[in-house]
C-alpha cells in the first residue's frame, strides 16, 4: 500500500479533486459510446474497446508515475528527440488513409504526434525555467518558438493541421507564465491577427493603424518598433500567397467550408451542418439516452471521437452540455490552481502547457462541432472514443501527478 | 526537489483563468444559442433529416365482365431495378447481373439508360425475375450495391378473353412520356400505365392511389423503421365491371374462326355493348414480360393486321344498309309514296346516259315497292330514287345517323369514317370529273367514297331499333347512359323501314333469310359490300327484342362473300345462342 500511497493517495486536495474530475468525464464518454454502439456488449464495440483501453491506460499511468520529475527535467531534451523520431516513423510505413499519422501496431493505432506535444511543452518549460532571468527580455521567445515550430512542421507535413496548431498552442500561456512581458507577447499575437486581417482589404488597413497606434506606445528602440511593424505589414501582404501555394487542397476547403458551411451539403461541411442539427435539435434537455435520431441514424459522422459532444448535446441536451463544460472548466481550474501552488517553477509551466493542450483540445472540439471553428480531426480529451489519445491524456495525467508532488 | 522556485504571479494565474471562464462561456452561450433559440429550427431539420418519403403501391383495379368474371387481374412478379448513384462500378456490376439474369450487359445497358430518372430514383433493368435469380442476387449482395429487386404487378389476362382488343394493355413509362402526364398523379418512369383500349380510357379509375410510407434511415439510405403516424395508405384501383359478357363474346369469337372480320352485339336500351369481337386477333400476352423484337416484328407485318381492333378503326364500305339512308329521305321528305312500285328489270340506265347499273338480281325483281326494295335489297329500286334526292340531303340523313363522326364509345383511337359531300367530291375529282347524280348511285348502295366503321354501323343499327331516341355505346356497365342526338323522324318513317327490315329476314325472298330464328322477330339488314381488296365484305346489321330488351348486333365478314350467304347465319347463330342461354343473358 505504501507505494500506491506514494503515487496515487498521498496526493493533495486538488488532485483527488481532479480524479474525480477526469473519472466523471471518462463514464459520461462511456455512457455515450454505450448509446452509440449498435451492440454495445460486443468485442468490437467502441464501449468495450474504450473501457479496454482506459485500463491499459490506467495502468499505463501507474507505471508511469513512478517517475520523479528530476528524471524528466534532467532527460528532456532526450525525451524531445526519441518522439520526434517517432513521428519519422509513419514516413517510412505505408500510408494509413493517406497520411503519414500513424503507426499500426497490429491492435492499437499510435499517433506519435501526440506524445511529441507532451516532449515539447517539457522541453519549453526546461528551457524557461533554465532561463528565468533572462525572461524579461524580448529575445527569450525565440527558442521556445523554434522548438514549437520545428515539432508542428513536421506534423504539418503528416499531414496533421490539428495536432500542429495544438503544438503552439501551450507556447503563448507559458511564457505568459513564466514571465516574458506583455509587448513581447503581444508581438507575437500580431502575425495572427495580421493574417486574418489580410483576408480583407479593409480591415487589413484598419489593423495597420490600429498596431501603428500600440506600437508607439510601447517601449524599445525605435528601430525594433518599426522593423517589427513593417515586418507584420509584408506577413500580411504575402499571406495569399502563402495560402495559395503552400497549403494542402483539403485545408483551404476546410477553413472555406467553415466560412461557408452551406456551399457543400454533402462535402467536408457536411459534417458541421449534421453537428449542428444534431446539437440544436437536442434542445435543453435533449432527446434522451439513446434516443438521438441523428445520432442514431449516423447522420453524425465520426460520431465516438470527434463529435461525440455532439452527442451528448443531442441526447442530453443544453443541460448535459452544461455538465461537461462544468467538468472541463473545473478540470483546467483545477490544473491552474496546482500549477500556482505548485512550489517547483519548471513543474508550474509543465502543468500550464499540459492544461493548454487540454484546453485546446477541448475548446477547438467544441468550437468544430457548434460551427466555430472548422472541421479539425481532434478529439474531446477524456471523452471521445480512441485508444492512442485517451492513452495520452493518462500519460497527461500522470505527468499532472508527477509534477504536483510537490 | 529542483533548485527553482515557482514565481508565478497572480496576475497571471488571473489573466488565464480569464481566458478560461471567456472561453468556457462562449462555447457555452453558443451551445444556448443552438440548442434553446434555434431549437425549433433544427429540431425540425432533423426531423426531414431522418426521415424518407418513399411511395407505396396497391394493386390496380381488375377488369370484370357483366357477370362478375373476371378478365384482367394482376400477376405478380419480381424486377430489379438500380438506384444509380449507389454504383460503385457500374460496368462490372452488370456484368454480374448480366450473368445471373442472362441477358447481354449492352440490352441491360440500354435498358438503364431509356428508363434512367436521375440519380436517387429506381431504374429498371430486369424483369420476371425468377426465384433462383433472385438468391443469386441475394448471395451476391455485397458486390452489388445500388441493385434492389422488387415486386411488380403485371397484368394477367383471363384465357377466355385474351385476344380481346378493347381490354388494351400497360405500357412502361418512359422519360419521354412523363412530360404529358399529369403531375399529380405522381407517375414514375417505369412505372405502368394505361396505353391503349379500356386500361387507357380508364387509366384515372383503374389506377391505384400511390400512397405515402415514411421511413426511417440512416445516412446510408438503409431503412432502421416504419414510422406510422401520417403514412398515407395506397388504395387499390377501382375495378372496372364491363358490359361485355365473357361467354357471348367467346361464343361469337368462335363463330368468326377462320374468318377476317367483326361481332357486335349490344344491348338498344342501355347502350351496353355485350360483344365485341375483331378477328384475327393476338394474345395481349405479348405486352407482358420481355418480348423480342422478332416476334414484334412479325406481328406488326401480318398483313391481315391482327393488331388491329376493327370494331373502332377498320374502315369499309357499308353496303347495302345505307339504302335505308336513302329511304328514310324518301319517307320523310315526301318524295314518294313509298306504296308506289317501280318496275325493276336487273338494270337501270341513268337518262341521258348509255351506262347501265345493273341490280344484283340480273333477271329483275319485277314490280318493287319500298318495302321490297329493303327487303331484298333491290339496286334498281334506289337507283332510280336517288335521283329525287339533293345529295346535300342525303348526306345530312347519314350524319344524322351518326356516321363521319366518333359513336363515343369508352375507348381511345377510334375512327370517324367517311361521308363523302360536296366539297370532298370537288377536292377529289376537281369540280369537273363527278356529279351529283352519278355519285349519289353509288353512295344509295353505301358504296364509294363511303367507308364506315363496324361500330358506327352498330350506332346506325341502335338508332333504327330505338327510333331515334338512343343511348351511347360503352363498354363500362357502371358508365350512366348517355343519350346521341335524338333522331325526330316521322312515326310513319320509322314504321315503314321497320317493316322493311322485318320482311328482310323473314319472308322467303328476304336477304336476310338465313338469319331467321324460329320464336324471335329479327329484323336486318345484309349488305354485300363491293370493296378493291377481293370478294365482297358480308354484313348484317340487324336487331331483335328478346325478354323485353331490344339487341342489336352487327356482323361484317371481311371478304366474305354475300351478306345474307355468310354474314345473316351468323347473326342467326347469334340469336339462336340468346334463347339457348336465356338465364345468363336477361339484364341483371
Amino acid at each position: 500500500m505504501s507505494i500506491l500511497n506514494n503515487y496515487f493517495f498521498r496526493s493533495n486536495e486538488y488532485i483527488s479533486r481532479l480524479y474525480l474530475i477526469v473519472s466523471s468525464l471518462t463514464t459520461f464518454g462511456l455512457i455515450t459510446l454505450y448509446s452509440i454502439s449498435n451492440d454495445p456488449l460486443s468485442i468490437n464495440s467502441s464501449f468495450i474497446r474504450q473501457i479496454i483501453f482506459i485500463i491499459f491506460s490506467l495502468l499505463v499511468f501507474f507505471i508511469l508515475s513512478n517517475i520523479n520529475v528530476k528524471t524528466i527535467h534532467d532527460n528532456s531534451t532526450l525525451i524531445y528527440i526519441f518522439s520526434f523520431l517517432l513521428c519519422l516513423i509513419p514516413f517510412f510505413l505505408p500510408p494509413v488513409e493517406n497520411t503519414y499519422r500513424w503507426i499500426d501496431l497490429g491492435f492499437f493505432y499510435i499517433q506519435p504526434g501526440e506524445y511529441l506535444k507532451c516532449a515539447t511543452i517539457i522541453l519549453i518549460a526546461k528551457y524557461l525555467s533554465n532561463h528565468q532571468l533572462e525572461v524579461k527580455e524580448g529575445y527569450i521567445v525565440f527558442i521556445p518558438i523554434l522548438i514549437a515550430f520545428l515539432s508542428s512542421f513536421l506534423v504539418l507535413n503528416q499531414p496533421d493541421l490539428g495536432t500542429a496548431v495544438i503544438i503552439f498552442a501551450p507556447v503563448l500561456p507559458m511564457m505568459l507564465w513564466a514571465g516574458v512581458n506583455g509587448f513581447t507577447i503581444f508581438l507575437l499575437i500580431t502575425p495572427v491577427i495580421t493574417i486574418i486581417a489580410a483576408s480583407n482589404n479593409l480591415i487589413f488597413n484598419i489593423w495597420g493603424v490600429l498596431m501603428f497606434i500600440i506600437f508607439l506606445f510601447f517601449q524599445g528602440s525605435f528601430l525594433k518598433r518599426v522593423l517589427i511593424y513593417f515586418a507584420n505589414i509584408f506577413t500580411g501582404l504575402l499571406f495569399p500567397f502563402f495560402w495559395n501555394d503552400f497549403l494542402n487542397g483539403y485545408q483551404r476547403q476546410r477553413f472555406i467550408d467553415f466560412l461557408n458551411p452551406d456551399l457543400d451539403p454533402m462535402g467536408s461541411s457536411y459534417h458541421i451542418i449534421q453537428s449542428m442539427t444534431a446539437i440544436g435539435s437536442g434542445g435543453l434537455f435533449g432527446k434522451g439516452w439513446g434516443q438521438g435520431s441523428q445520432t442514431q441514424l449516423k447522420f453524425l459522422p465520426v460520431q465516438e471521437s470527434d463529435f461525440i459532444l455532439s452527442v451528448i448535446a443531442e441526447e442530453f441536451g443544453f443541460f448535459g452540455i452544461s455538465v461537461i463544460m462544468f467538468l472541463f472548466f473545473m478540470l483546467i481550474k483545477t490544473l491552474l490552481d496546482i500549477a500556482f501552488k505548485s512550489t517547483d517553477y519548471f513543474s508550474s509551466i509543465v502543468i500550464i502547457g499540459l492544461s493548454s493542450i487540454l484546453f485546446s483540445h477541448i475548446f477547438i472540439n467544441s468550437a468544430m462541432t457548434i460551427g466555430l471553428m472548422p472541421v479539425k480531426g481532434l478529439p474531446t480529451p477524456f471523452v471521445s472514443a480512441g485508444g492512442s489519445f485517451m492513452l495520452l491524456c493518462f500519460i497527461m495525467l500522470s505527468l499532472i501527478n508527477i509534477f504536483s508532488r510537490n | 526537489m529542483l533548485k527553482i522556485e515557482n514565481k508565478a504571479d497572480i496576475f497571471h494565474y488571473r489573466t488565464l483563468l480569464f481566458v478560461l471562464i471567456f472561453s468556457i462561456l462562449t462555447l457555452l452561450s453558443r451551445y444556448f444559442y443552438l440548442q434553446v433559440i434555434e431549437y425549433e429550427r433544427y429540431s425540425s431539420k432533423s426531423k426531414v433529416n431522418s426521415i424518407r418519403a418513399q411511395d407505396t403501391y396497391a394493386p390496380r383495379g381488375l377488369i370484370l365482365d357483366r357477370n362478375g368474371v373476371v378478365l384482367v387481374e394482376n400477376y405478380p412478379t419480381y424486377i430489379l431495378t438500380v438506384t444509380p448513384y449507389k454504383l460503385k462500378d457500374i460496368n462490372k456490376q452488370l456484368q454480374i447481373i448480366s450473368e445471373i439474369v442472362e441477358t447481354p450487359i449492352d440490352e441491360l445497358l440500354r435498358r438503364y439508360k431509356k428508363y434512367n430518372q436521375g440519380r436517387f430514383l429506381p431504374t429498371i433493368i430486369a424483369k420476371n425475375l425468377t426465384f433462383a435469380e433472385i438468391s443469386q442476387i441475394e448471395e451476391r449482395r455485397l458486390e452489388l450495391s445500388g441493385f434492389q429487386y422488387k415486386r411488380f404487378d403485371e397484368r394477367l389476362y383471363s384465357d377466355v378473353l385474351k385476344d380481346a382488343h378493347f381490354l388494351g394493355y400497360l405500357r412502361e413509362l418512359d422519360r419521354e412520356s412523363l412530360s404529358f402526364l399529369d403531375k399529380s398523379k405522381l407517375y414514375r418512369a417505369g412505372e405502368l400505365i394505361g396505353w391503349q383500349g379500356l386500361e387507357k380510357q380508364y387509366e384515372s379509375e383503374l389506377r391505384y392511389s400511390k400512397g405515402i410510407e415514411y421511413i426511417e434511415v440512416d445516412t446510408y439510405g438503409r431503412e432502421i423503421n416504419n414510422i406510422n403516424e401520417n403514412n398515407i395508405p395506397a388504395y387499390p384501383g377501382k375495378n372496372l365491371i364491363l358490359s361485355i359478357d365473357s361467354k357471348l363474346q367467346q361464343f361469337s369469337k368462335n363463330l368468326l374462326i377462320d374468318k377476317k372480320g367483326v361481332i357486335l352485339i349490344s344491348n338498344v336500351n342501355t347502350g351496353d355493348i355485350l360483344s365485341m369481337v375483331s378477328n384475327p386477333s393476338y394474345s395481349l400476352d405479348i405486352y407482358r414480360g420481355e418480348t423480342t423484337d422478332s416476334s414484334w416484328n412479325k406481328l406488326l407485318s401480318d398483313e391481315n393486321k391482327p393488331i388491329l381492333n376493327r370494331n373502332i378503326a377498320g374502315l369499309y364500305p357499308p353496303g347495302s344498309s345505307f339504302k335505308i339512308i336513302t329511304a328514310f329521305n324518301l319517307i320523310e321528305d315526301g318524295l314518294l309514296d313509298p306504296e308506289d312500285s317501280l318496275m325493276c328489270t336487273g338494270y337501270y340506265s341513268p337518262p341521258g346516259s348509255s351506262k347501265t347499273f345493273k341490280c344484283w338480281k340480273e333477271d329483275g325483281h319485277g314490280l318493287v315497292d319500298l318495302n321490297k326494295a329493303i327487303a331484298q335489297s333491290c339496286n334498281v329500286y334506289f337507283y332510280e330514287t336517288v335521283q329525287l334526292i339533293k345529295l346535300s340531303d342525303w348526306t345530312k340523313t347519314a350524319k344524322l345517323f351518326g356516321f363521319h363522326e366518333k359513336t363515343d364509345i369508352d375507348l381511345p383511337n377510334e375512327l370517324i369514317g367517311q361521308i363523302p359531300d360536296k366539297e370532298f367530291f370537288i377536292n377529289t375529282y376537281g369540280r369537273w370529273g363527278w356529279s351529283e347524280r352519278g355519285v349519289l348511285l353509288n353512295l344509295t348502295l353505301g358504296q364509294g367514297d363511303i367507308l364506315v366503321t363496324p361500330l358506327q354501323s352498330l350506332r346506325y343499327i341502335n338508332h333504327i331499333a330505338s327510333k331515334g331516341k338512343t343511348p351511347k355505346l360503352k363498354l363500362n356497365a357502371g358508365k350512366e347512359i348517355e343519350y346521341y342526338n335524338e333522331i325526330d323522324l316521322s312515326k310513319q318513317s320509322w314504321d315503314r323501314i321497320f317493316k322493311g327490315l322485318y320482311d328482310v329476314v323473314n319472308t322467303q325472298s328476304g336477304s336476310g333469310w338465313r338469319a331467321k330464328q324460329s320464336d324471335i322477330k329479327l329484323y336486318g339488314k345484309t349488305s354485300t359490300a363491293e370493296n378493291p381488296h377481293g370478294e365482297p365484305h358480308a354484313w348484317f346489321n340487324g336487331f331483335f327484342d328478346f325478354e323485353g330488351q331490344k339487341y342489336s348486333l352487327v356482323v361484317l365478314v371481311e371478304n366474305g362473300g354475300g351478306g345474307g350467304a355468310i354474314a345473316a347465319p351468323i347473326a342467326g347463330k347469334i340469336v339462336k345462342f340468346f334463347t339457348d342461354n336465356q338465364v345468363e343473358i336477361v339484364e341483371k
